[in-house]
């Protein structure tokens, strides 16, 4: 027992174990990796950290913490960057407790798995069937809870939406404190507050997730555009085409010299669109390389590339490892993912890229993802209107002396999107005052709050990043 | 030597810092390219400036062909026009405000085609970084 902390003498821990098959941790006994998140932006202390056994467990959290007023954070990987996945002297789910994967139903092509299952277990596990997840984030080694409550974006939304948009069924422990089922046809308003609900209502204990047959190679070309218009005129034609089953683009920065910013002279780059094509093929039937190639325009064909599927949904991994063994994983996280109008990509990507430090690709590095915006069901992954989108996100890992230095470069960035008629993707770095949240959410926003007054009265759940308003008085349900 | 706020001294050395910025010749050499690009940046009346200031700016592809102060919030050489409480615009031009996020929130009302505005947001960060280094005596 370090610093003369004795769990034994905070009155709820006795009573909260009592009431759990799982285990509670006071903050004696648990790491320093649970009082952040991925961002390390922020810093909480949660008065206890439970690892629940079964969603019972989850059930007896929340109305314990209703009985004594205690808020109540989920975490599952804590990939958050914002003021998620941590607590700050509440109860702290440890999510990743709760990791079975329950049920393959082959012929329906789905399975149930627990809330924190994380999806690279999930695919490893899957494999033996042919089987894969319809969506996957890049990132692998978050929990299937985590990510259905931001949206959970992959390089094939553009032909299946969100990973939410995935979802058939799930059962969620309310903020009531109610083990519920729901899905697009059952307890609707619980099911779409919940998908990309940003742990508001609910907490995902069960989700059973619609699946695709996988084959068993992929192919990838990798293709370089010098121009970001002629890149999304290519990828509107590779979205469209019907051919492709993953699409992933990044700017990559050619260091050209320095030049003033702002006053202050800073290293300055030729921005470049790498576009990776990807095809799964069966093992002796390889893809038509002429065929899918022909109506693209890239400034060159670099790269082509097999690779077992399983081996491609695992791309990025070697790259994050990397990123671990520099110590760049430990680094600030914020970062600024938005989606953006087709109509301005091209003129927001010029114009934040001009000026962007090409030092963001160290530990980091800038995304594009085309998508469609038709592919989404999702009431609460707030998008723009409009068919063909584009994602943009500057992913950088920055040493905290230079966060406050980086900070306003992002917040502009963030800004300038909004402005742009983009909406940003909630899965990074947010610092919206109320008046921005509202508009993020538009119409939906009356909804959100109904839905957050119903299903958490208490207002327990995950507190400090949307704002609560409590007051309000009660808006209309229903979309 | 510090220049003081609102005077036509001010006005043409901002001019001449413009055109002897590198940053802002490359940053704003489309501005102005087949387009009045012609600024009038107003700076509102508060409890700092008790009359109200409008800053025409004859910029256009990377050069600033003159500047001046002009009496109302409408000028007939103005393309575009920025405008905000004067308190508002030190916040910015000190570094304590984005302009972006003041143009966000409503505070900074622009005048003109907004979206050509945001086409070069770069452009007009170098011109308001020019604005900024000009050793300058603000009202207090």
């Amino acid at each position: 027992m370090s610093c003369g902390y004795d769990a034994r003498m905070d009155p709820l821990y006795a009573p909260l174990q009592a009431r759990l098959t799982g285990a509670v941790f006071t903050p004696d006994q648990f790491g320093r990796d649970l009082l952040t998140n991925f961002g390390h932006i922020h810093h909480w202390t949660p008065r206890f950290v439970v690892e629940p056994r079964t969603p019972q467990d989850v059930v007896e959290v929340v109305r314990f913490a209703r009985e004594h007023g205690l808020p109540v954070s989920t975490r599952g990987a804590g990939h958050s960057q914002s003021q998620l996945a941590i607590s700050q002297g509440g109860i702290l789910l440890a999510m990743q407790a709760l990791s079975k994967i329950l049920h393959v139903d082959q012929r329906a092509h789905t399975v149930d798995v627990e809330g924190g299952v994380v999806w690279r277990d999930l695919v490893h596990f899957l494999k033996k069937f042919s089987l894969v997840p319809r969506v996957l984030t890049n990132n692998l080694g978050v929990t299937i809870g985590g990510t259905l409550s931001i949206a959970g974006i992959g390089v094939a939304s553009f032909k299946y939406g969100s990973q939410g948009d995935n979802v058939v069924e799930m059962d969620v422990v309310t903020g009531a404190g109610d083990l519920v089922t729901c899905s697009p046809e059952e307890n609707t308003d619980l099911f779409w507050s919940t998908i990309a609900g940003l742990g508001q209502v609910g907490i995902i204990v069960r989700a059973r997730l619609q699946l695709r047959r996988m084959k068993a190679m992929t192919r990838t070309y990798y293709l370089l555009y010098d121009d970001v218009r002629r890149f999304l005129d290519d990828a509107k034609q590779a979205m469209d085409a019907g051919a492709w089953d993953h699409l992933e683009s990044w700017a990559s920065p050619s260091v050209q010299g320095t030049k003033p910013v702002e006053g202050r002279r800073q290293v300055f780059a030729r921005w470049f669109f790498p576009f990776h094509l990807t095809v799964e093929f069966d093992a002796g039937s390889p893809p038509d390389d002429r065929a899918l190639l022909a109506p693209l325009k890239p400034y060159e064909h670099l790269y082509t590339d097999d690779l077992p599927t399983i081996d491609f949904l695992e791309r990025l991994l070697p790259v994050f490892e990397l990123w671990k063994r520099a110590g760049t994983w430990e680094h600030v996280h914020p970062w600024m993912e938005t989606v953006l109008p087709w109509e301005t990509a091209a003129t927001y990507i010029e114009q934040v890229l001009v000026d962007l430090s090409p030092a963001v690709q160290v530990g980091g590095h800038v995304l594009l993802w085309p998508a469609k915006g038709t592919t989404s069901r999702s009431r609460l992954f707030m998008r723009p209107e409009g068919e063909d989108l584009v994602g943009f996100g500057i992913l950088p890992a920055i040493p905290p002396q230079y966060w406050a230095q980086m900070k306003p470069m992002l917040a502009g960035a963030s800004d300038l999107s909004i402005l742009m008629g983009g909406k940003r993707y909630l899965s990074g770095w947010i610092e919206f005052d109320l008046p921005t949240w509202k508009a993020h959410f538009g119409a939906r926003w009356d909804w959100m709050k109904a839905c957050k007054r119903r299903f958490d009265p208490d207002h327990l759940l995950n507190p400090g990043f949307v704002p609560d308003e409590v007051d309000r008085p009660a808006p209309v349900e229903g979309r | 030597m510090a220049i003081p706020f609102g005077t036509e001294a001010w006005a043409q050395a901002l001019c001449a810092q413009l055109n002897a910025s590198s940053e802002y010749r490359n940053a704003a050499a489309k501005w102005g390219k087949g387009f009045n690009g012609t600024l009038l940046l107003s700076f509102g009346a508060d409890g700092k400036l008790p009359e109200p200031r409008h800053l025409l700016l004859r910029v256009a592809e990377g050069t600033c062909d003159g500047a001046t102060f002009v009496d109302g919030i409408d000028h007939p050489e103005a393309g575009f026009g920025l405008e905000a409480p004067f308190s508002l615009w030190k916040d910015i031009l000190e570094g304590r405000q984005l302009a972006v996020t003041a143009m966000l929130a409503g505070h900074l009302k622009v005048r003109g085609d907004r979206f050509k505005l945001l086409q070069h947001v770069a452009a007009q960060r170098a011109l308001l970084h020019c604005v900024t280094s000009l050793d300058t005596v603000f009202p207090e």
